[in-house]
């Protein structure tokens, strides 16, 4: 697939499909983050971790999804670490 | 509402076209949108009017659900020229996976969709009245050819052209109060 999406999203093609390339990659980009970011939150992971291996810092990452998480995981069914 | 600032506008808005703006913001986030875009604004119609806007739609056969399914088809079909399939990611990221944008605070309006809602403000003007209803909010919104809300009326079949010529009909139909 690599060789796929780096012919398709590298080479110079219309704009305005390359460009409605990356939003959409972007979108995805941020679905993925925050399902990943829950699934270390579940698994007990600290902000500070989970910013650590995203190359964020812990108050960007918490900014933007702690409210979330915190509503999500209110009944406390978290393993592990400290939070 | 802190938004209705950011449209001079928005002032024009009758309070159910309000509400489809307000609808609209919703879908976006629903739709992991990080702005409101042209085609969350046809949702939003589509999840609050209660006029002809909504009733032409209805007639057509686009639902809540079809529209939203056609604009992320856009989205899917978007990454796919990239090489990436959405549902296959989706499947493996299992049920953790939401499309939802999750960041808090308020989404801004993409630059199609405040070109959706001037056109809006236009096709009022054009009629000749003075406040922003469904109505004019699905004509301006279909009226921008630049737009994504043209492309998920082509996802689901029904031109554009059908959308403005049925609201033509149900307002020969219907008095100026039922709009």
């Amino acid at each position: 697939m690599d060789k796929y999406v780096k012919m398709q999203v590298q080479e110079p093609r219309d704009p305005q499909e390359g460009l409605e390339a990356v939003v959409a990659l972007r979108r995805l980009l941020e679905m993925l983050e925050a399902s990943q970011v829950e699934n270390a939150y579940a698994a007990g992971w600290s902000w500070e971790r989970i910013a650590g291996v995203l190359g964020v810092s812990k108050q960007a990452v918490h900014k933007k999804h702690a409210k979330r998480l915190k509503a999500r995981f209110s009944g406390g069914d978290r393993g592990g670490e400290e939070g | 509402m802190i938004w209705l600032n950011r449209f001079t506008t928005f002032k024009r808005f009758t309070v159910e076209a309000r509400r489809c703006v307000e609808a609209a913001i919703e879908e976006a986030r629903i739709l992991g949108h990080d702005s409101v875009e042209d085609e969350d604004l046809l949702l939003g119609v589509l999840a609050a009017d209660a006029g002809i806007a909504a009733e032409a739609l209805d007639s057509l056969g686009v639902s809540l659900e079809a529209a939203r399914g056609a604009a992320e088809e856009v989205f899917s079909d978007t990454l796919a020229s990239t090489g990436i399939s959405f549902d296959e990611i989706r499947q493996q990221t299992g049920e953790g996976f939401e499309m939802r944008y999750s960041s808090p605070g308020r989404l801004p309006f993409s630059p199609q969709a405040k070109k959706a809602l001037k056109m809006s403000l236009l096709e009022a003007l054009q009629l000749g009245e003075t406040k922003i209803t469904g109505e004019h909010i699905l004509r301006g919104t279909l009226r921008n050819q630049d737009g994504h809300a043209v492309r998920v009326m082509a996802n689901l079949g029904v031109p554009v052209e059908a959308v403005q010529g049925r609201l033509d009909q149900l307002r020969r139909q219907s008095p100026t109060s039922d709009r």
